[in-house]
């Protein structure tokens, strides 16, 4: 808003009106799609929206309208024939991209840094960066690869847009719409949440890799600092106490009460930061050769606690269930 | 603190008397972290910064440190604790060490012993104690020539991708040998402080090949039922596309029909394609061998690609380029392993580069030495032992590096 030098106050009803309808559909469908074909609306609307949505610091309600908003972005772009307006719109998010000819099905070059910036942030095979063509510092992409990595360009950009600490007054015609957003999130959320881990740690449903650690530590087997760490990460996020994770230690012959108390308080969110640290990713596992490799669930899941979840669902079905010692 | 100990300080001493001129200080040395181990109780001394590379050298020489590290990163006050240094960016650093290599001395010169039990073992480090079970291990590891000759195998190839992958100039990179087992490279450049973990780890797995997938580059099938034809990359693409055909070739080059086996190729195609090899080995000249066999279906050549991948990827440590706050041995400062000292190779002429020779830091002078056990070793033209229990008069820097590595004791100085 500053940018453009507009002021909330001066807002039509129109423009607060479609700026409220874009982070509805947002909510509603993950999607902002109508359009107003009055560029004097559509094109203030999102600022306005925008603002909107930091009002609310509601970091479900912000996630969902950048991840929305760039949707968008990418149907636009995808529908474009000609390759100047992605270009300009790269260049504008200051991309070293290069337009190439000669080289089908390849229509643009990207530097390397550019690249993975946006596509460490998806998940699936073809984006790692190994199963790329890339040479001289350059990522060979097609027209819609290109358009993909915009769309993460624009979510990233609008989630930082929306990450705003301070608070602001607004106008009451304004809050009142902000409001009514805010239980309309509320409501999607129940539909959306997840369901908390229930008490008690079923060692039934851990995936192979931390079952093979947690087999190792209660005998008495050293393992790597990453396998310390995805662990003792593990074990708390899925409400372990602390104090269980550190008695999980006791067994080890280099056992060191003050340091894994220090450590796993650490992991726990009760030092220094003061985050709680998750379990890194099933893809961060391979690479530093934790994975034991993949079972069925395994296939379906890109994260430990991910394969908790699932496992345990499937679990619940089959009872009784054993439980992990106090 | 032993008498030995004593005579390996005041050499370091020495060391950083004389040579502190040549001690190059790493770029913005004042956002740097420093971190030194000591000789008496080996700790780590971290989190000092240093304003100029004169306050730095006189610090060594008070203090005398057995190994002197500084960080990949910077920061805006590297002497606070970590959560308050203020992260700005970080070098992208790799490792290449010996220990990661699986190398043909089968790392015989090593040797481990059993936390638990006490039993003695050489060679590489078993997972589990053959007689106790336990996992801990003291391990005792030497920088033999072919260790080392393997280290820099997988440098160069490590640098050829840096070089013609990432886009990387010579100027940005510098290649030093470590000291003791293996060799670092370090990439400055503007751009690449920035980079994240996440960012550094998908680097990673390029280099090593993780999560590789022929499919994405060229190893397909082609075409409808009949006319379906299998294609695949050629030698001269570049990329992974390249290694892969290159790293196939390769393969089927040396491969024992047990190697082929172990892939999990079955029996029949094991003998298809030694029957064949003649055939293959001329199909490269023109498409490459994958549609060349019938019999051989994509998911063997699949297979023998992955291997392929395997053989051409360089071998580095996972976590100390995915680490962004990772302390890392200063160039031309002393091993405490070894008393040699860290040495920038050049990128052009690696592979003349002799590690054993060109990292001496001590060239005058004796030492006779009680060496208790030492495996036959080369340092500069010269080469020694092997030893047991035997009063000799060594070389200082021969001397040194069997006392670093508790494999002798100091009788005098001559």
């Amino acid at each position: 808003m500053k940018e453009l030098d507009l002021k909330i106050e001066d807002m039509s009803e129109p423009i607060l009106t479609r700026a409220e309808q874009r982070i509805e559909e947002a909510l509603l469908y993950a999607l902002v799609g109508t359009q107003s074909h009055n560029d004097e609306i559509e094109i203030p609307s999102f600022p306005v929206a925008v603002m909107m949505v930091a009002a609310t610091a509601d970091t479900l309600m912000k996630r969902r309208y950048a991840l929305s908003e760039a949707k968008r972005v990418y149907n636009l772009l995808n529908e474009e024939k000609s390759k100047d307006k992605i270009l300009k719109i790269a260049n504008a998010f200051n991309w070293k991209i290069r337009s190439v000819n000669n080289k089908p099905p390849y229509e643009f070059t990207l530097s390397f840094m550019d690249y993975l910036k946006n596509a460490t942030r998806l998940q699936a095979k073809e984006w790692k960066l190994v199963n790329r063509v890339v040479v001289d510092g350059e990522v060979y992409l097609t027209k819609d690869d290109t358009v993909r990595l915009l769309e993460e360009e624009v979510r990233a950009h609008i989630e930082k847009k929306l990450d705003v600490k301070e608070k602001f007054a607004l106008p009451e015609n304004v809050a009142e719409r902000v409001e009514r957003l805010k239980q309309l999130s509320v409501r999607q959320r129940g539909k959306i949440q997840f369901e908390e881990f229930p008490k008690g740690v079923v060692i039934s449903a851990f995936p192979p890799c931390i079952k093979q650690m947690y087999d190792g530590i209660t005998s008495g087997h050293h393992l790597s600092h990453i396998g310390r760490f995805a662990l003792t990460s593990f074990l708390i996020n899925i409400g372990m106490t602390t104090e269980d994770v550190i008695n999980l230690y006791r067994s080890l012959s280099d056992f060191n009460e003050r340091l894994t108390r220090y450590q796993v308080e650490h992991i726990a969110g009760g030092r220094g930061s003061r985050t709680r640290y998750i379990p890194p990713r099933c893809d961060t596992l391979r690479t530093h050769g934790v994975c034991t490799g993949m079972d069925e669930i395994c296939k379906g899941v890109r994260h430990p606690l991910a394969y908790y979840r699932r496992k345990l669902r499937t679990i619940k079905t089959k009872v009784p269930v054993e439980r992990a010692q106090k | 603190m032993t008498e030995t100990k004593m005579f390996v300080r005041n050499k370091f001493s020495e060391y950083y008397q004389k040579h502190s001129s040549s001690i190059q200080p790493p770029t913005q040395i004042e956002k740097r972290e420093f971190g030194f181990l000591v000789f008496k109780e080996r700790i780590m001394i971290r989190h000092k910064g240093f304003k100029n590379v004169d306050d730095l050298t006189k610090f060594l020489k008070t203090l005398v440190p057995s190994d002197v590290y500084y960080s990949s990163a910077y920061y805006e006050k590297p002497e606070e604790e970590m959560e308050e240094k203020g992260w700005l960016g970080a070098d992208l650093v790799f490792d290449i060490d010996a220990d990661h290599i699986p190398t043909p001395c089968a790392k015989i010169h090593d040797t481990w012993v059993c936390n638990n039990c006490g039993t003695i073992g050489k060679g590489v480090l078993p997972e589990k104690c053959p007689a106790c079970g336990e996992q801990r291990f003291d391990e005792k590891t030497w920088p033999c020539e072919i260790c080392l000759e393997s280290a820099k195998v997988e440098t160069m190839k490590l640098t050829d991708i840096l070089t013609r992958d990432f886009g990387f100039s010579p100027k940005e990179m510098s290649v030093s040998f470590s000291g003791h087992r293996g060799y670092h490279l370090h990439v400055e450049n503007g751009e690449i402080k920035a980079l994240d973990s996440m960012a550094r780890k998908e680097i990673v797995d390029y280099i090593l090949g993780i999560g590789l997938e022929a499919s994405f580059h060229g190893l397909e099938e082609r075409g409808e039922r009949k006319l379906r034809v299998l294609v695949g990359p050629s030698l001269d693409d570049s990329g992974w596309k390249g290694r892969i055909a290159r790293g196939t070739y390769e393969f089927l080059l040396t491969a024992t029909s047990e190697e082929l086996e172990k892939i999990g190729l079955k029996r029949k195609v094991v003998d298809t394609l030694t029957q064949h090899k003649e055939t293959i080995l001329e199909s490269w000249k023109d498409k490459g061998p994958w549609g060349v066999v019938k019999d051989v279906g994509v998911e063997s050549w699949r297979r023998m690609a992955q291997r392929g991948a395997e053989m051409q990827s360089a071998k580095i440590d996972t976590v100390v380029t995915t680490d962004v706050h990772r302390l890392i041995r200063l160039t031309n400062t002393l091993h405490g392993k070894t008393g040699l000292k860290k040495i920038e190779v050049p990128i052009t002429g690696i592979e003349r580069f002799d590690p054993l020779k060109s990292a001496i830091a001590f060239k005058e002078g004796t030492v006779t030495v009680l060496v208790f056990d030492a495996p036959k070793f080369r340092l500069g033209d010269q080469t020694y032992g092997p030893y047991k229990n035997r009063q000799v008069e060594l070389p200082t820097a021969a001397a040194l590096l069997l006392l670093c590595k508790g494999m002798a004791e100091v009788k005098e100085e001559n």
